[in-house]
């Protein structure tokens, strides 16, 4: 009797050890999950999204992919709920907002360690200004974008125009507008700058809002390169060729440019970006696409960016999440968002197997793609649009609205020294000069 | 025969004056009328731009001069809208939000209110006056913390955190319903409660059938703040399939650009549904809001 209930109990015994070794086994090779939150776009369509976590499984069997793909309109406010809480962040998202940028994990190393993909794999300046932030890899930039101007070939066709050069000057910029601009049919020439200091005013004359060593801005600000380009931008204003902010608020998309107008043939010209030419060429839109104009013995310049994708900080896998982000942001996740969706591919070796690259547009973006980004000077001076800008806007406000006279744009600028220097000097000891 | 003449000039002239007061009654109606007709006409110029736009092609919704019938109207938009996104369970998935909250409302707010209605107990007016302060602040400052618990709770992804406050009352229709039942005499109470009544009967079988005109406002509103809610459902669900059809109407919004037509088809069909709880609903809810006292 005893020797029955010693078996039985040993039997038991092995049997639940048994058991437990499978479960800590099947533990042992339960795949980590990585959260990932993505947005759906004309770039990015949930389809591509869905063929990356796809394809990336298939390649890592012990990784699983739960992703959240949301509007572009709800991603602000997801991201800056989550990170405001400390948790429940993704461990890979876009961390395109400058105030994220602390929330990111720091890469480097991974990057360096990587036997399949560096920095060099990237376009130069799209990753240094938009993955390197205080020294550090912090993403990698997914797709790239840059503005231009596209113009609407019927128009200049109606109006008996030329079709611009990539040589242009600003002021041709307003001849052109102003040839093209018809009252009677709606029609204005071209849009508006949507603010100072981005690649037109570097065209200008190289013009910056304050000195390199972050110190000055009297000379800057007010200097004869600043007085020029607001002086262009009176011109442009006074010729009566573009819409007013109040036309482009009621018409055109909010946010993202005077899109709609130039699709509707009411805009000749219009500065847009990749997204818009791929909108405006699945509209039928017969268009071409020019660089800004700039005064030919200056350096041209390019307002152009790129997304940002990174590994949250507080991520419980940083391993496998740089897996994943290596792979949707490295040339295979970009090559299937190209062949499914529209991406412009942040990798030189992947855009050059774009499905459209031999069109005239596709050209035109690629003549500007290369073009020193006023980020370069931007990114290292974080001083400059949250403090800087912001008290000058009065002078942009101001000849917007056609308040001033044309000989006041000096005076006006000089006004705002003070204020600009106060902020600058507030600012720098904050965020670093 | 003076006085026949005298009678009948008298006769004349109010039949006269009857005539004229009933031309000036007819021109004051026509006026009315026009009036009323222009009004609705322009109240309703957005929704028919609506649905010309959702028949253009994108050249045209932007077009100088403004084409108001599309000469050649693209149908396939709606198609394409439905087929781009999936729209149909995204107006399912707000349904069953929209159901859920309603019946949560019913639940909680007419239990509340009534207490606070009918019963007397400690801090009853200090209560009051908290929860009516939640009232004052604003939604966003609570996304945070309520990210934060539910979190914590292991219920991000599911419906739950759009639906649990419901159950436990708004303050806004708590407000309301306190208010409504306060106007129904007490006398009711004190008969039921001579004839036996308990107060969950008295709640149950006097309160609540006098309180159909508040509990009609509550539905209403109900329906059309939850259909309508974005900010929330983008907060706290993770799912593709899971999202209301105020998130998937988003999606039509991109980076660069906004697929109006398309847009546009999806939220005309998107709307339908209010429109019809509204026609449906509206002598209740008009005589609900007018009972209540709420103007506009």
């Amino acid at each position: 009797m005893k020797y029955r209930f010693t078996k039985k109990a040993v039997l038991l015994v092995t049997l639940l050890l048994l058991l437990l070794a499978s479960v800590g086994g099947a533990a042992a090779q339960d795949p980590v999950t990585i959260t990932w939150w993505t947005l759906a776009s004309a770039e990015s369509p949930e389809p591509a999204i869905r063929a990356v976590v796809e394809a990336f499984e298939a390649e890592h069997p012990d990784i699983k992919i739960d992703v959240t793909i949301m509007a572009e309109s709800a991603y602000g406010d997801l991201m800056n709920t989550a990170l405001g809480a400390g948790e429940g962040a993704p461990d890979i998202a876009y961390f395109w907002e400058t105030p994220w940028l602390p929330h990111t994990l720091d890469i480097t190393a991974h990057l360096e360690a990587d036997p399949d993909l560096s920095r060099d794999d990237y376009f130069e300046e799209y990753f240094n200004n938009w993955a390197v932030w205080d020294g550090k890899v912090v993403g990698l930039p997914f797709t790239v974008g840059a503005n231009f101007v596209m113009y609407n070939k019927d128009v200049f066709d109606d109006a008996g125009v030329d079709y611009p050069t990539a040589d242009w000057t600003p002021w041709d910029y307003i001849e052109i507008a102003k040839a093209l601009t018809d009252p009677d049919k709606r029609r204005w020439g071209g849009d508006r700058p949507r603010g100072p200091f981005r690649a037109i005013w570097r065209n200008i004359g190289a013009t910056k809002p304050y000195s390199d060593d972050s110190a000055t801005v009297d000379g800057y600000i007010n200097g004869p390169d600043s007085v020029a380009a607001y002086t262009w931008l009176w011109d442009l204003v006074d010729s009566g060729a573009t819409p007013t902010p109040a036309d482009i608020e009621v018409l055109g998309t909010e946010g993202t440019g005077p899109v709609d107008l130039f699709i509707a043939g009411r805009l000749g010209m219009a500065t847009l970006n990749n997204g818009h030419m791929i909108t405006a060429a699945n509209a039928g839109v017969n268009f071409g696409v020019v660089p800004e104009p700039h005064v030919p013995e200056n350096e041209r310049f390019v307002h152009a960016w790129a997304l940002r994708a990174s590994i949250w900080a507080g991520t419980e896998h940083p391993d496998e999440a740089y897996e994943f982000l290596s792979f949707w942001a490295g040339p295979e996740g970009q090559r299937i968002n190209m062949e499914i969706g529209a991406l412009m591919p942040s990798l030189p070796s992947v855009l050059a197997d774009y499905p459209d690259a031999e069109s005239d547009y596709f050209q035109g973006f690629m003549g500007v793609l290369n073009a020193t980004q006023t980020a370069e000077w931007r990114a290292s001076h974080p001083c400059w649009r949250g403090a800087v800008i912001r008290s000058v806007s009065d002078a942009w406000d101001l000849i917007m609205l056609g308040e001033i006279e044309r000989d006041e744009v000096q005076a006006t600028l000089d006004a705002l020294v003070e204020p600009a220097q106060a902020a600058l000097e507030e600012c720098v000891p904050r965020l670093g000069g | 025969m003076r006085t026949d003449d005298r009678a009948l000039s008298i006769q004349q002239q109010l039949r006269r004056s009857a005539a004229q007061r009933r031309r000036r009654r007819l021109v004051g109606h026509a006026l009315v009328y026009a009036l009323m007709i222009f009004l609705a006409l322009l109240f309703m110029l957005p929704i028919f731009w609506m649905a010309s736009t959702s028949l253009k092609a994108p050249r045209e919704i932007f077009a100088w001069p403004p084409e108001w019938i599309p000469s050649s109207p693209q149908w396939g938009n709606y198609a394409e809208a439905f087929g781009k996104y999936p729209l149909a369970r995204y107006m399912l998935n707000s349904a069953i939000l929209v159901v859920a909250n309603i019946v949560g409302g019913l639940v909680s707010v007419p239990i509340i209110a009534y207490g606070f209605a009918r019963f007397e107990f400690p801090f009853k007016h200090v209560l009051f006056l908290l929860m009516l302060s939640t009232m004052m602040v604003p939604g966003h400052i609570k996304l945070i913390p309520m990210f934060w618990l539910y979190q914590k709770l292991g219920l991000i992804g599911t419906y739950w955190p759009l639906i649990l406050p419901a159950y436990f009352g708004n303050p806004f229709f708590i407000f309301l319903m306190t208010q409504f039942i306060r106007t129904i005499p007490r006398e009711l109470d004190d008969a039921a409660r001579i004839d036996g009544a308990g107060s969950w009967g008295i709640l149950f079988r006097i309160i609540i059938p006098l309180c159909r005109p508040a509990l009609t406002v509550v539905v209403v509103f109900t329906f059309v703040w939850v259909w309508n809610d974005f900010l929330e459902p983008i907060i706290f669900l993770r799912d593709w399939d899971s999202y209301p059809i105020s998130v998937g109407l988003a999606f039509f919004q991109g980076r660069y650009s906004v697929e109006w037509h398309l847009f546009m088809g999806a939220t005309l069909v998107s709307i339908l549904p209010i429109l019809v709880i509204y026609f449906f609903a509206q002598r209740h809810l008009i005589g609900g809001l007018a009972s209540i006292g709420i103007k506009g």
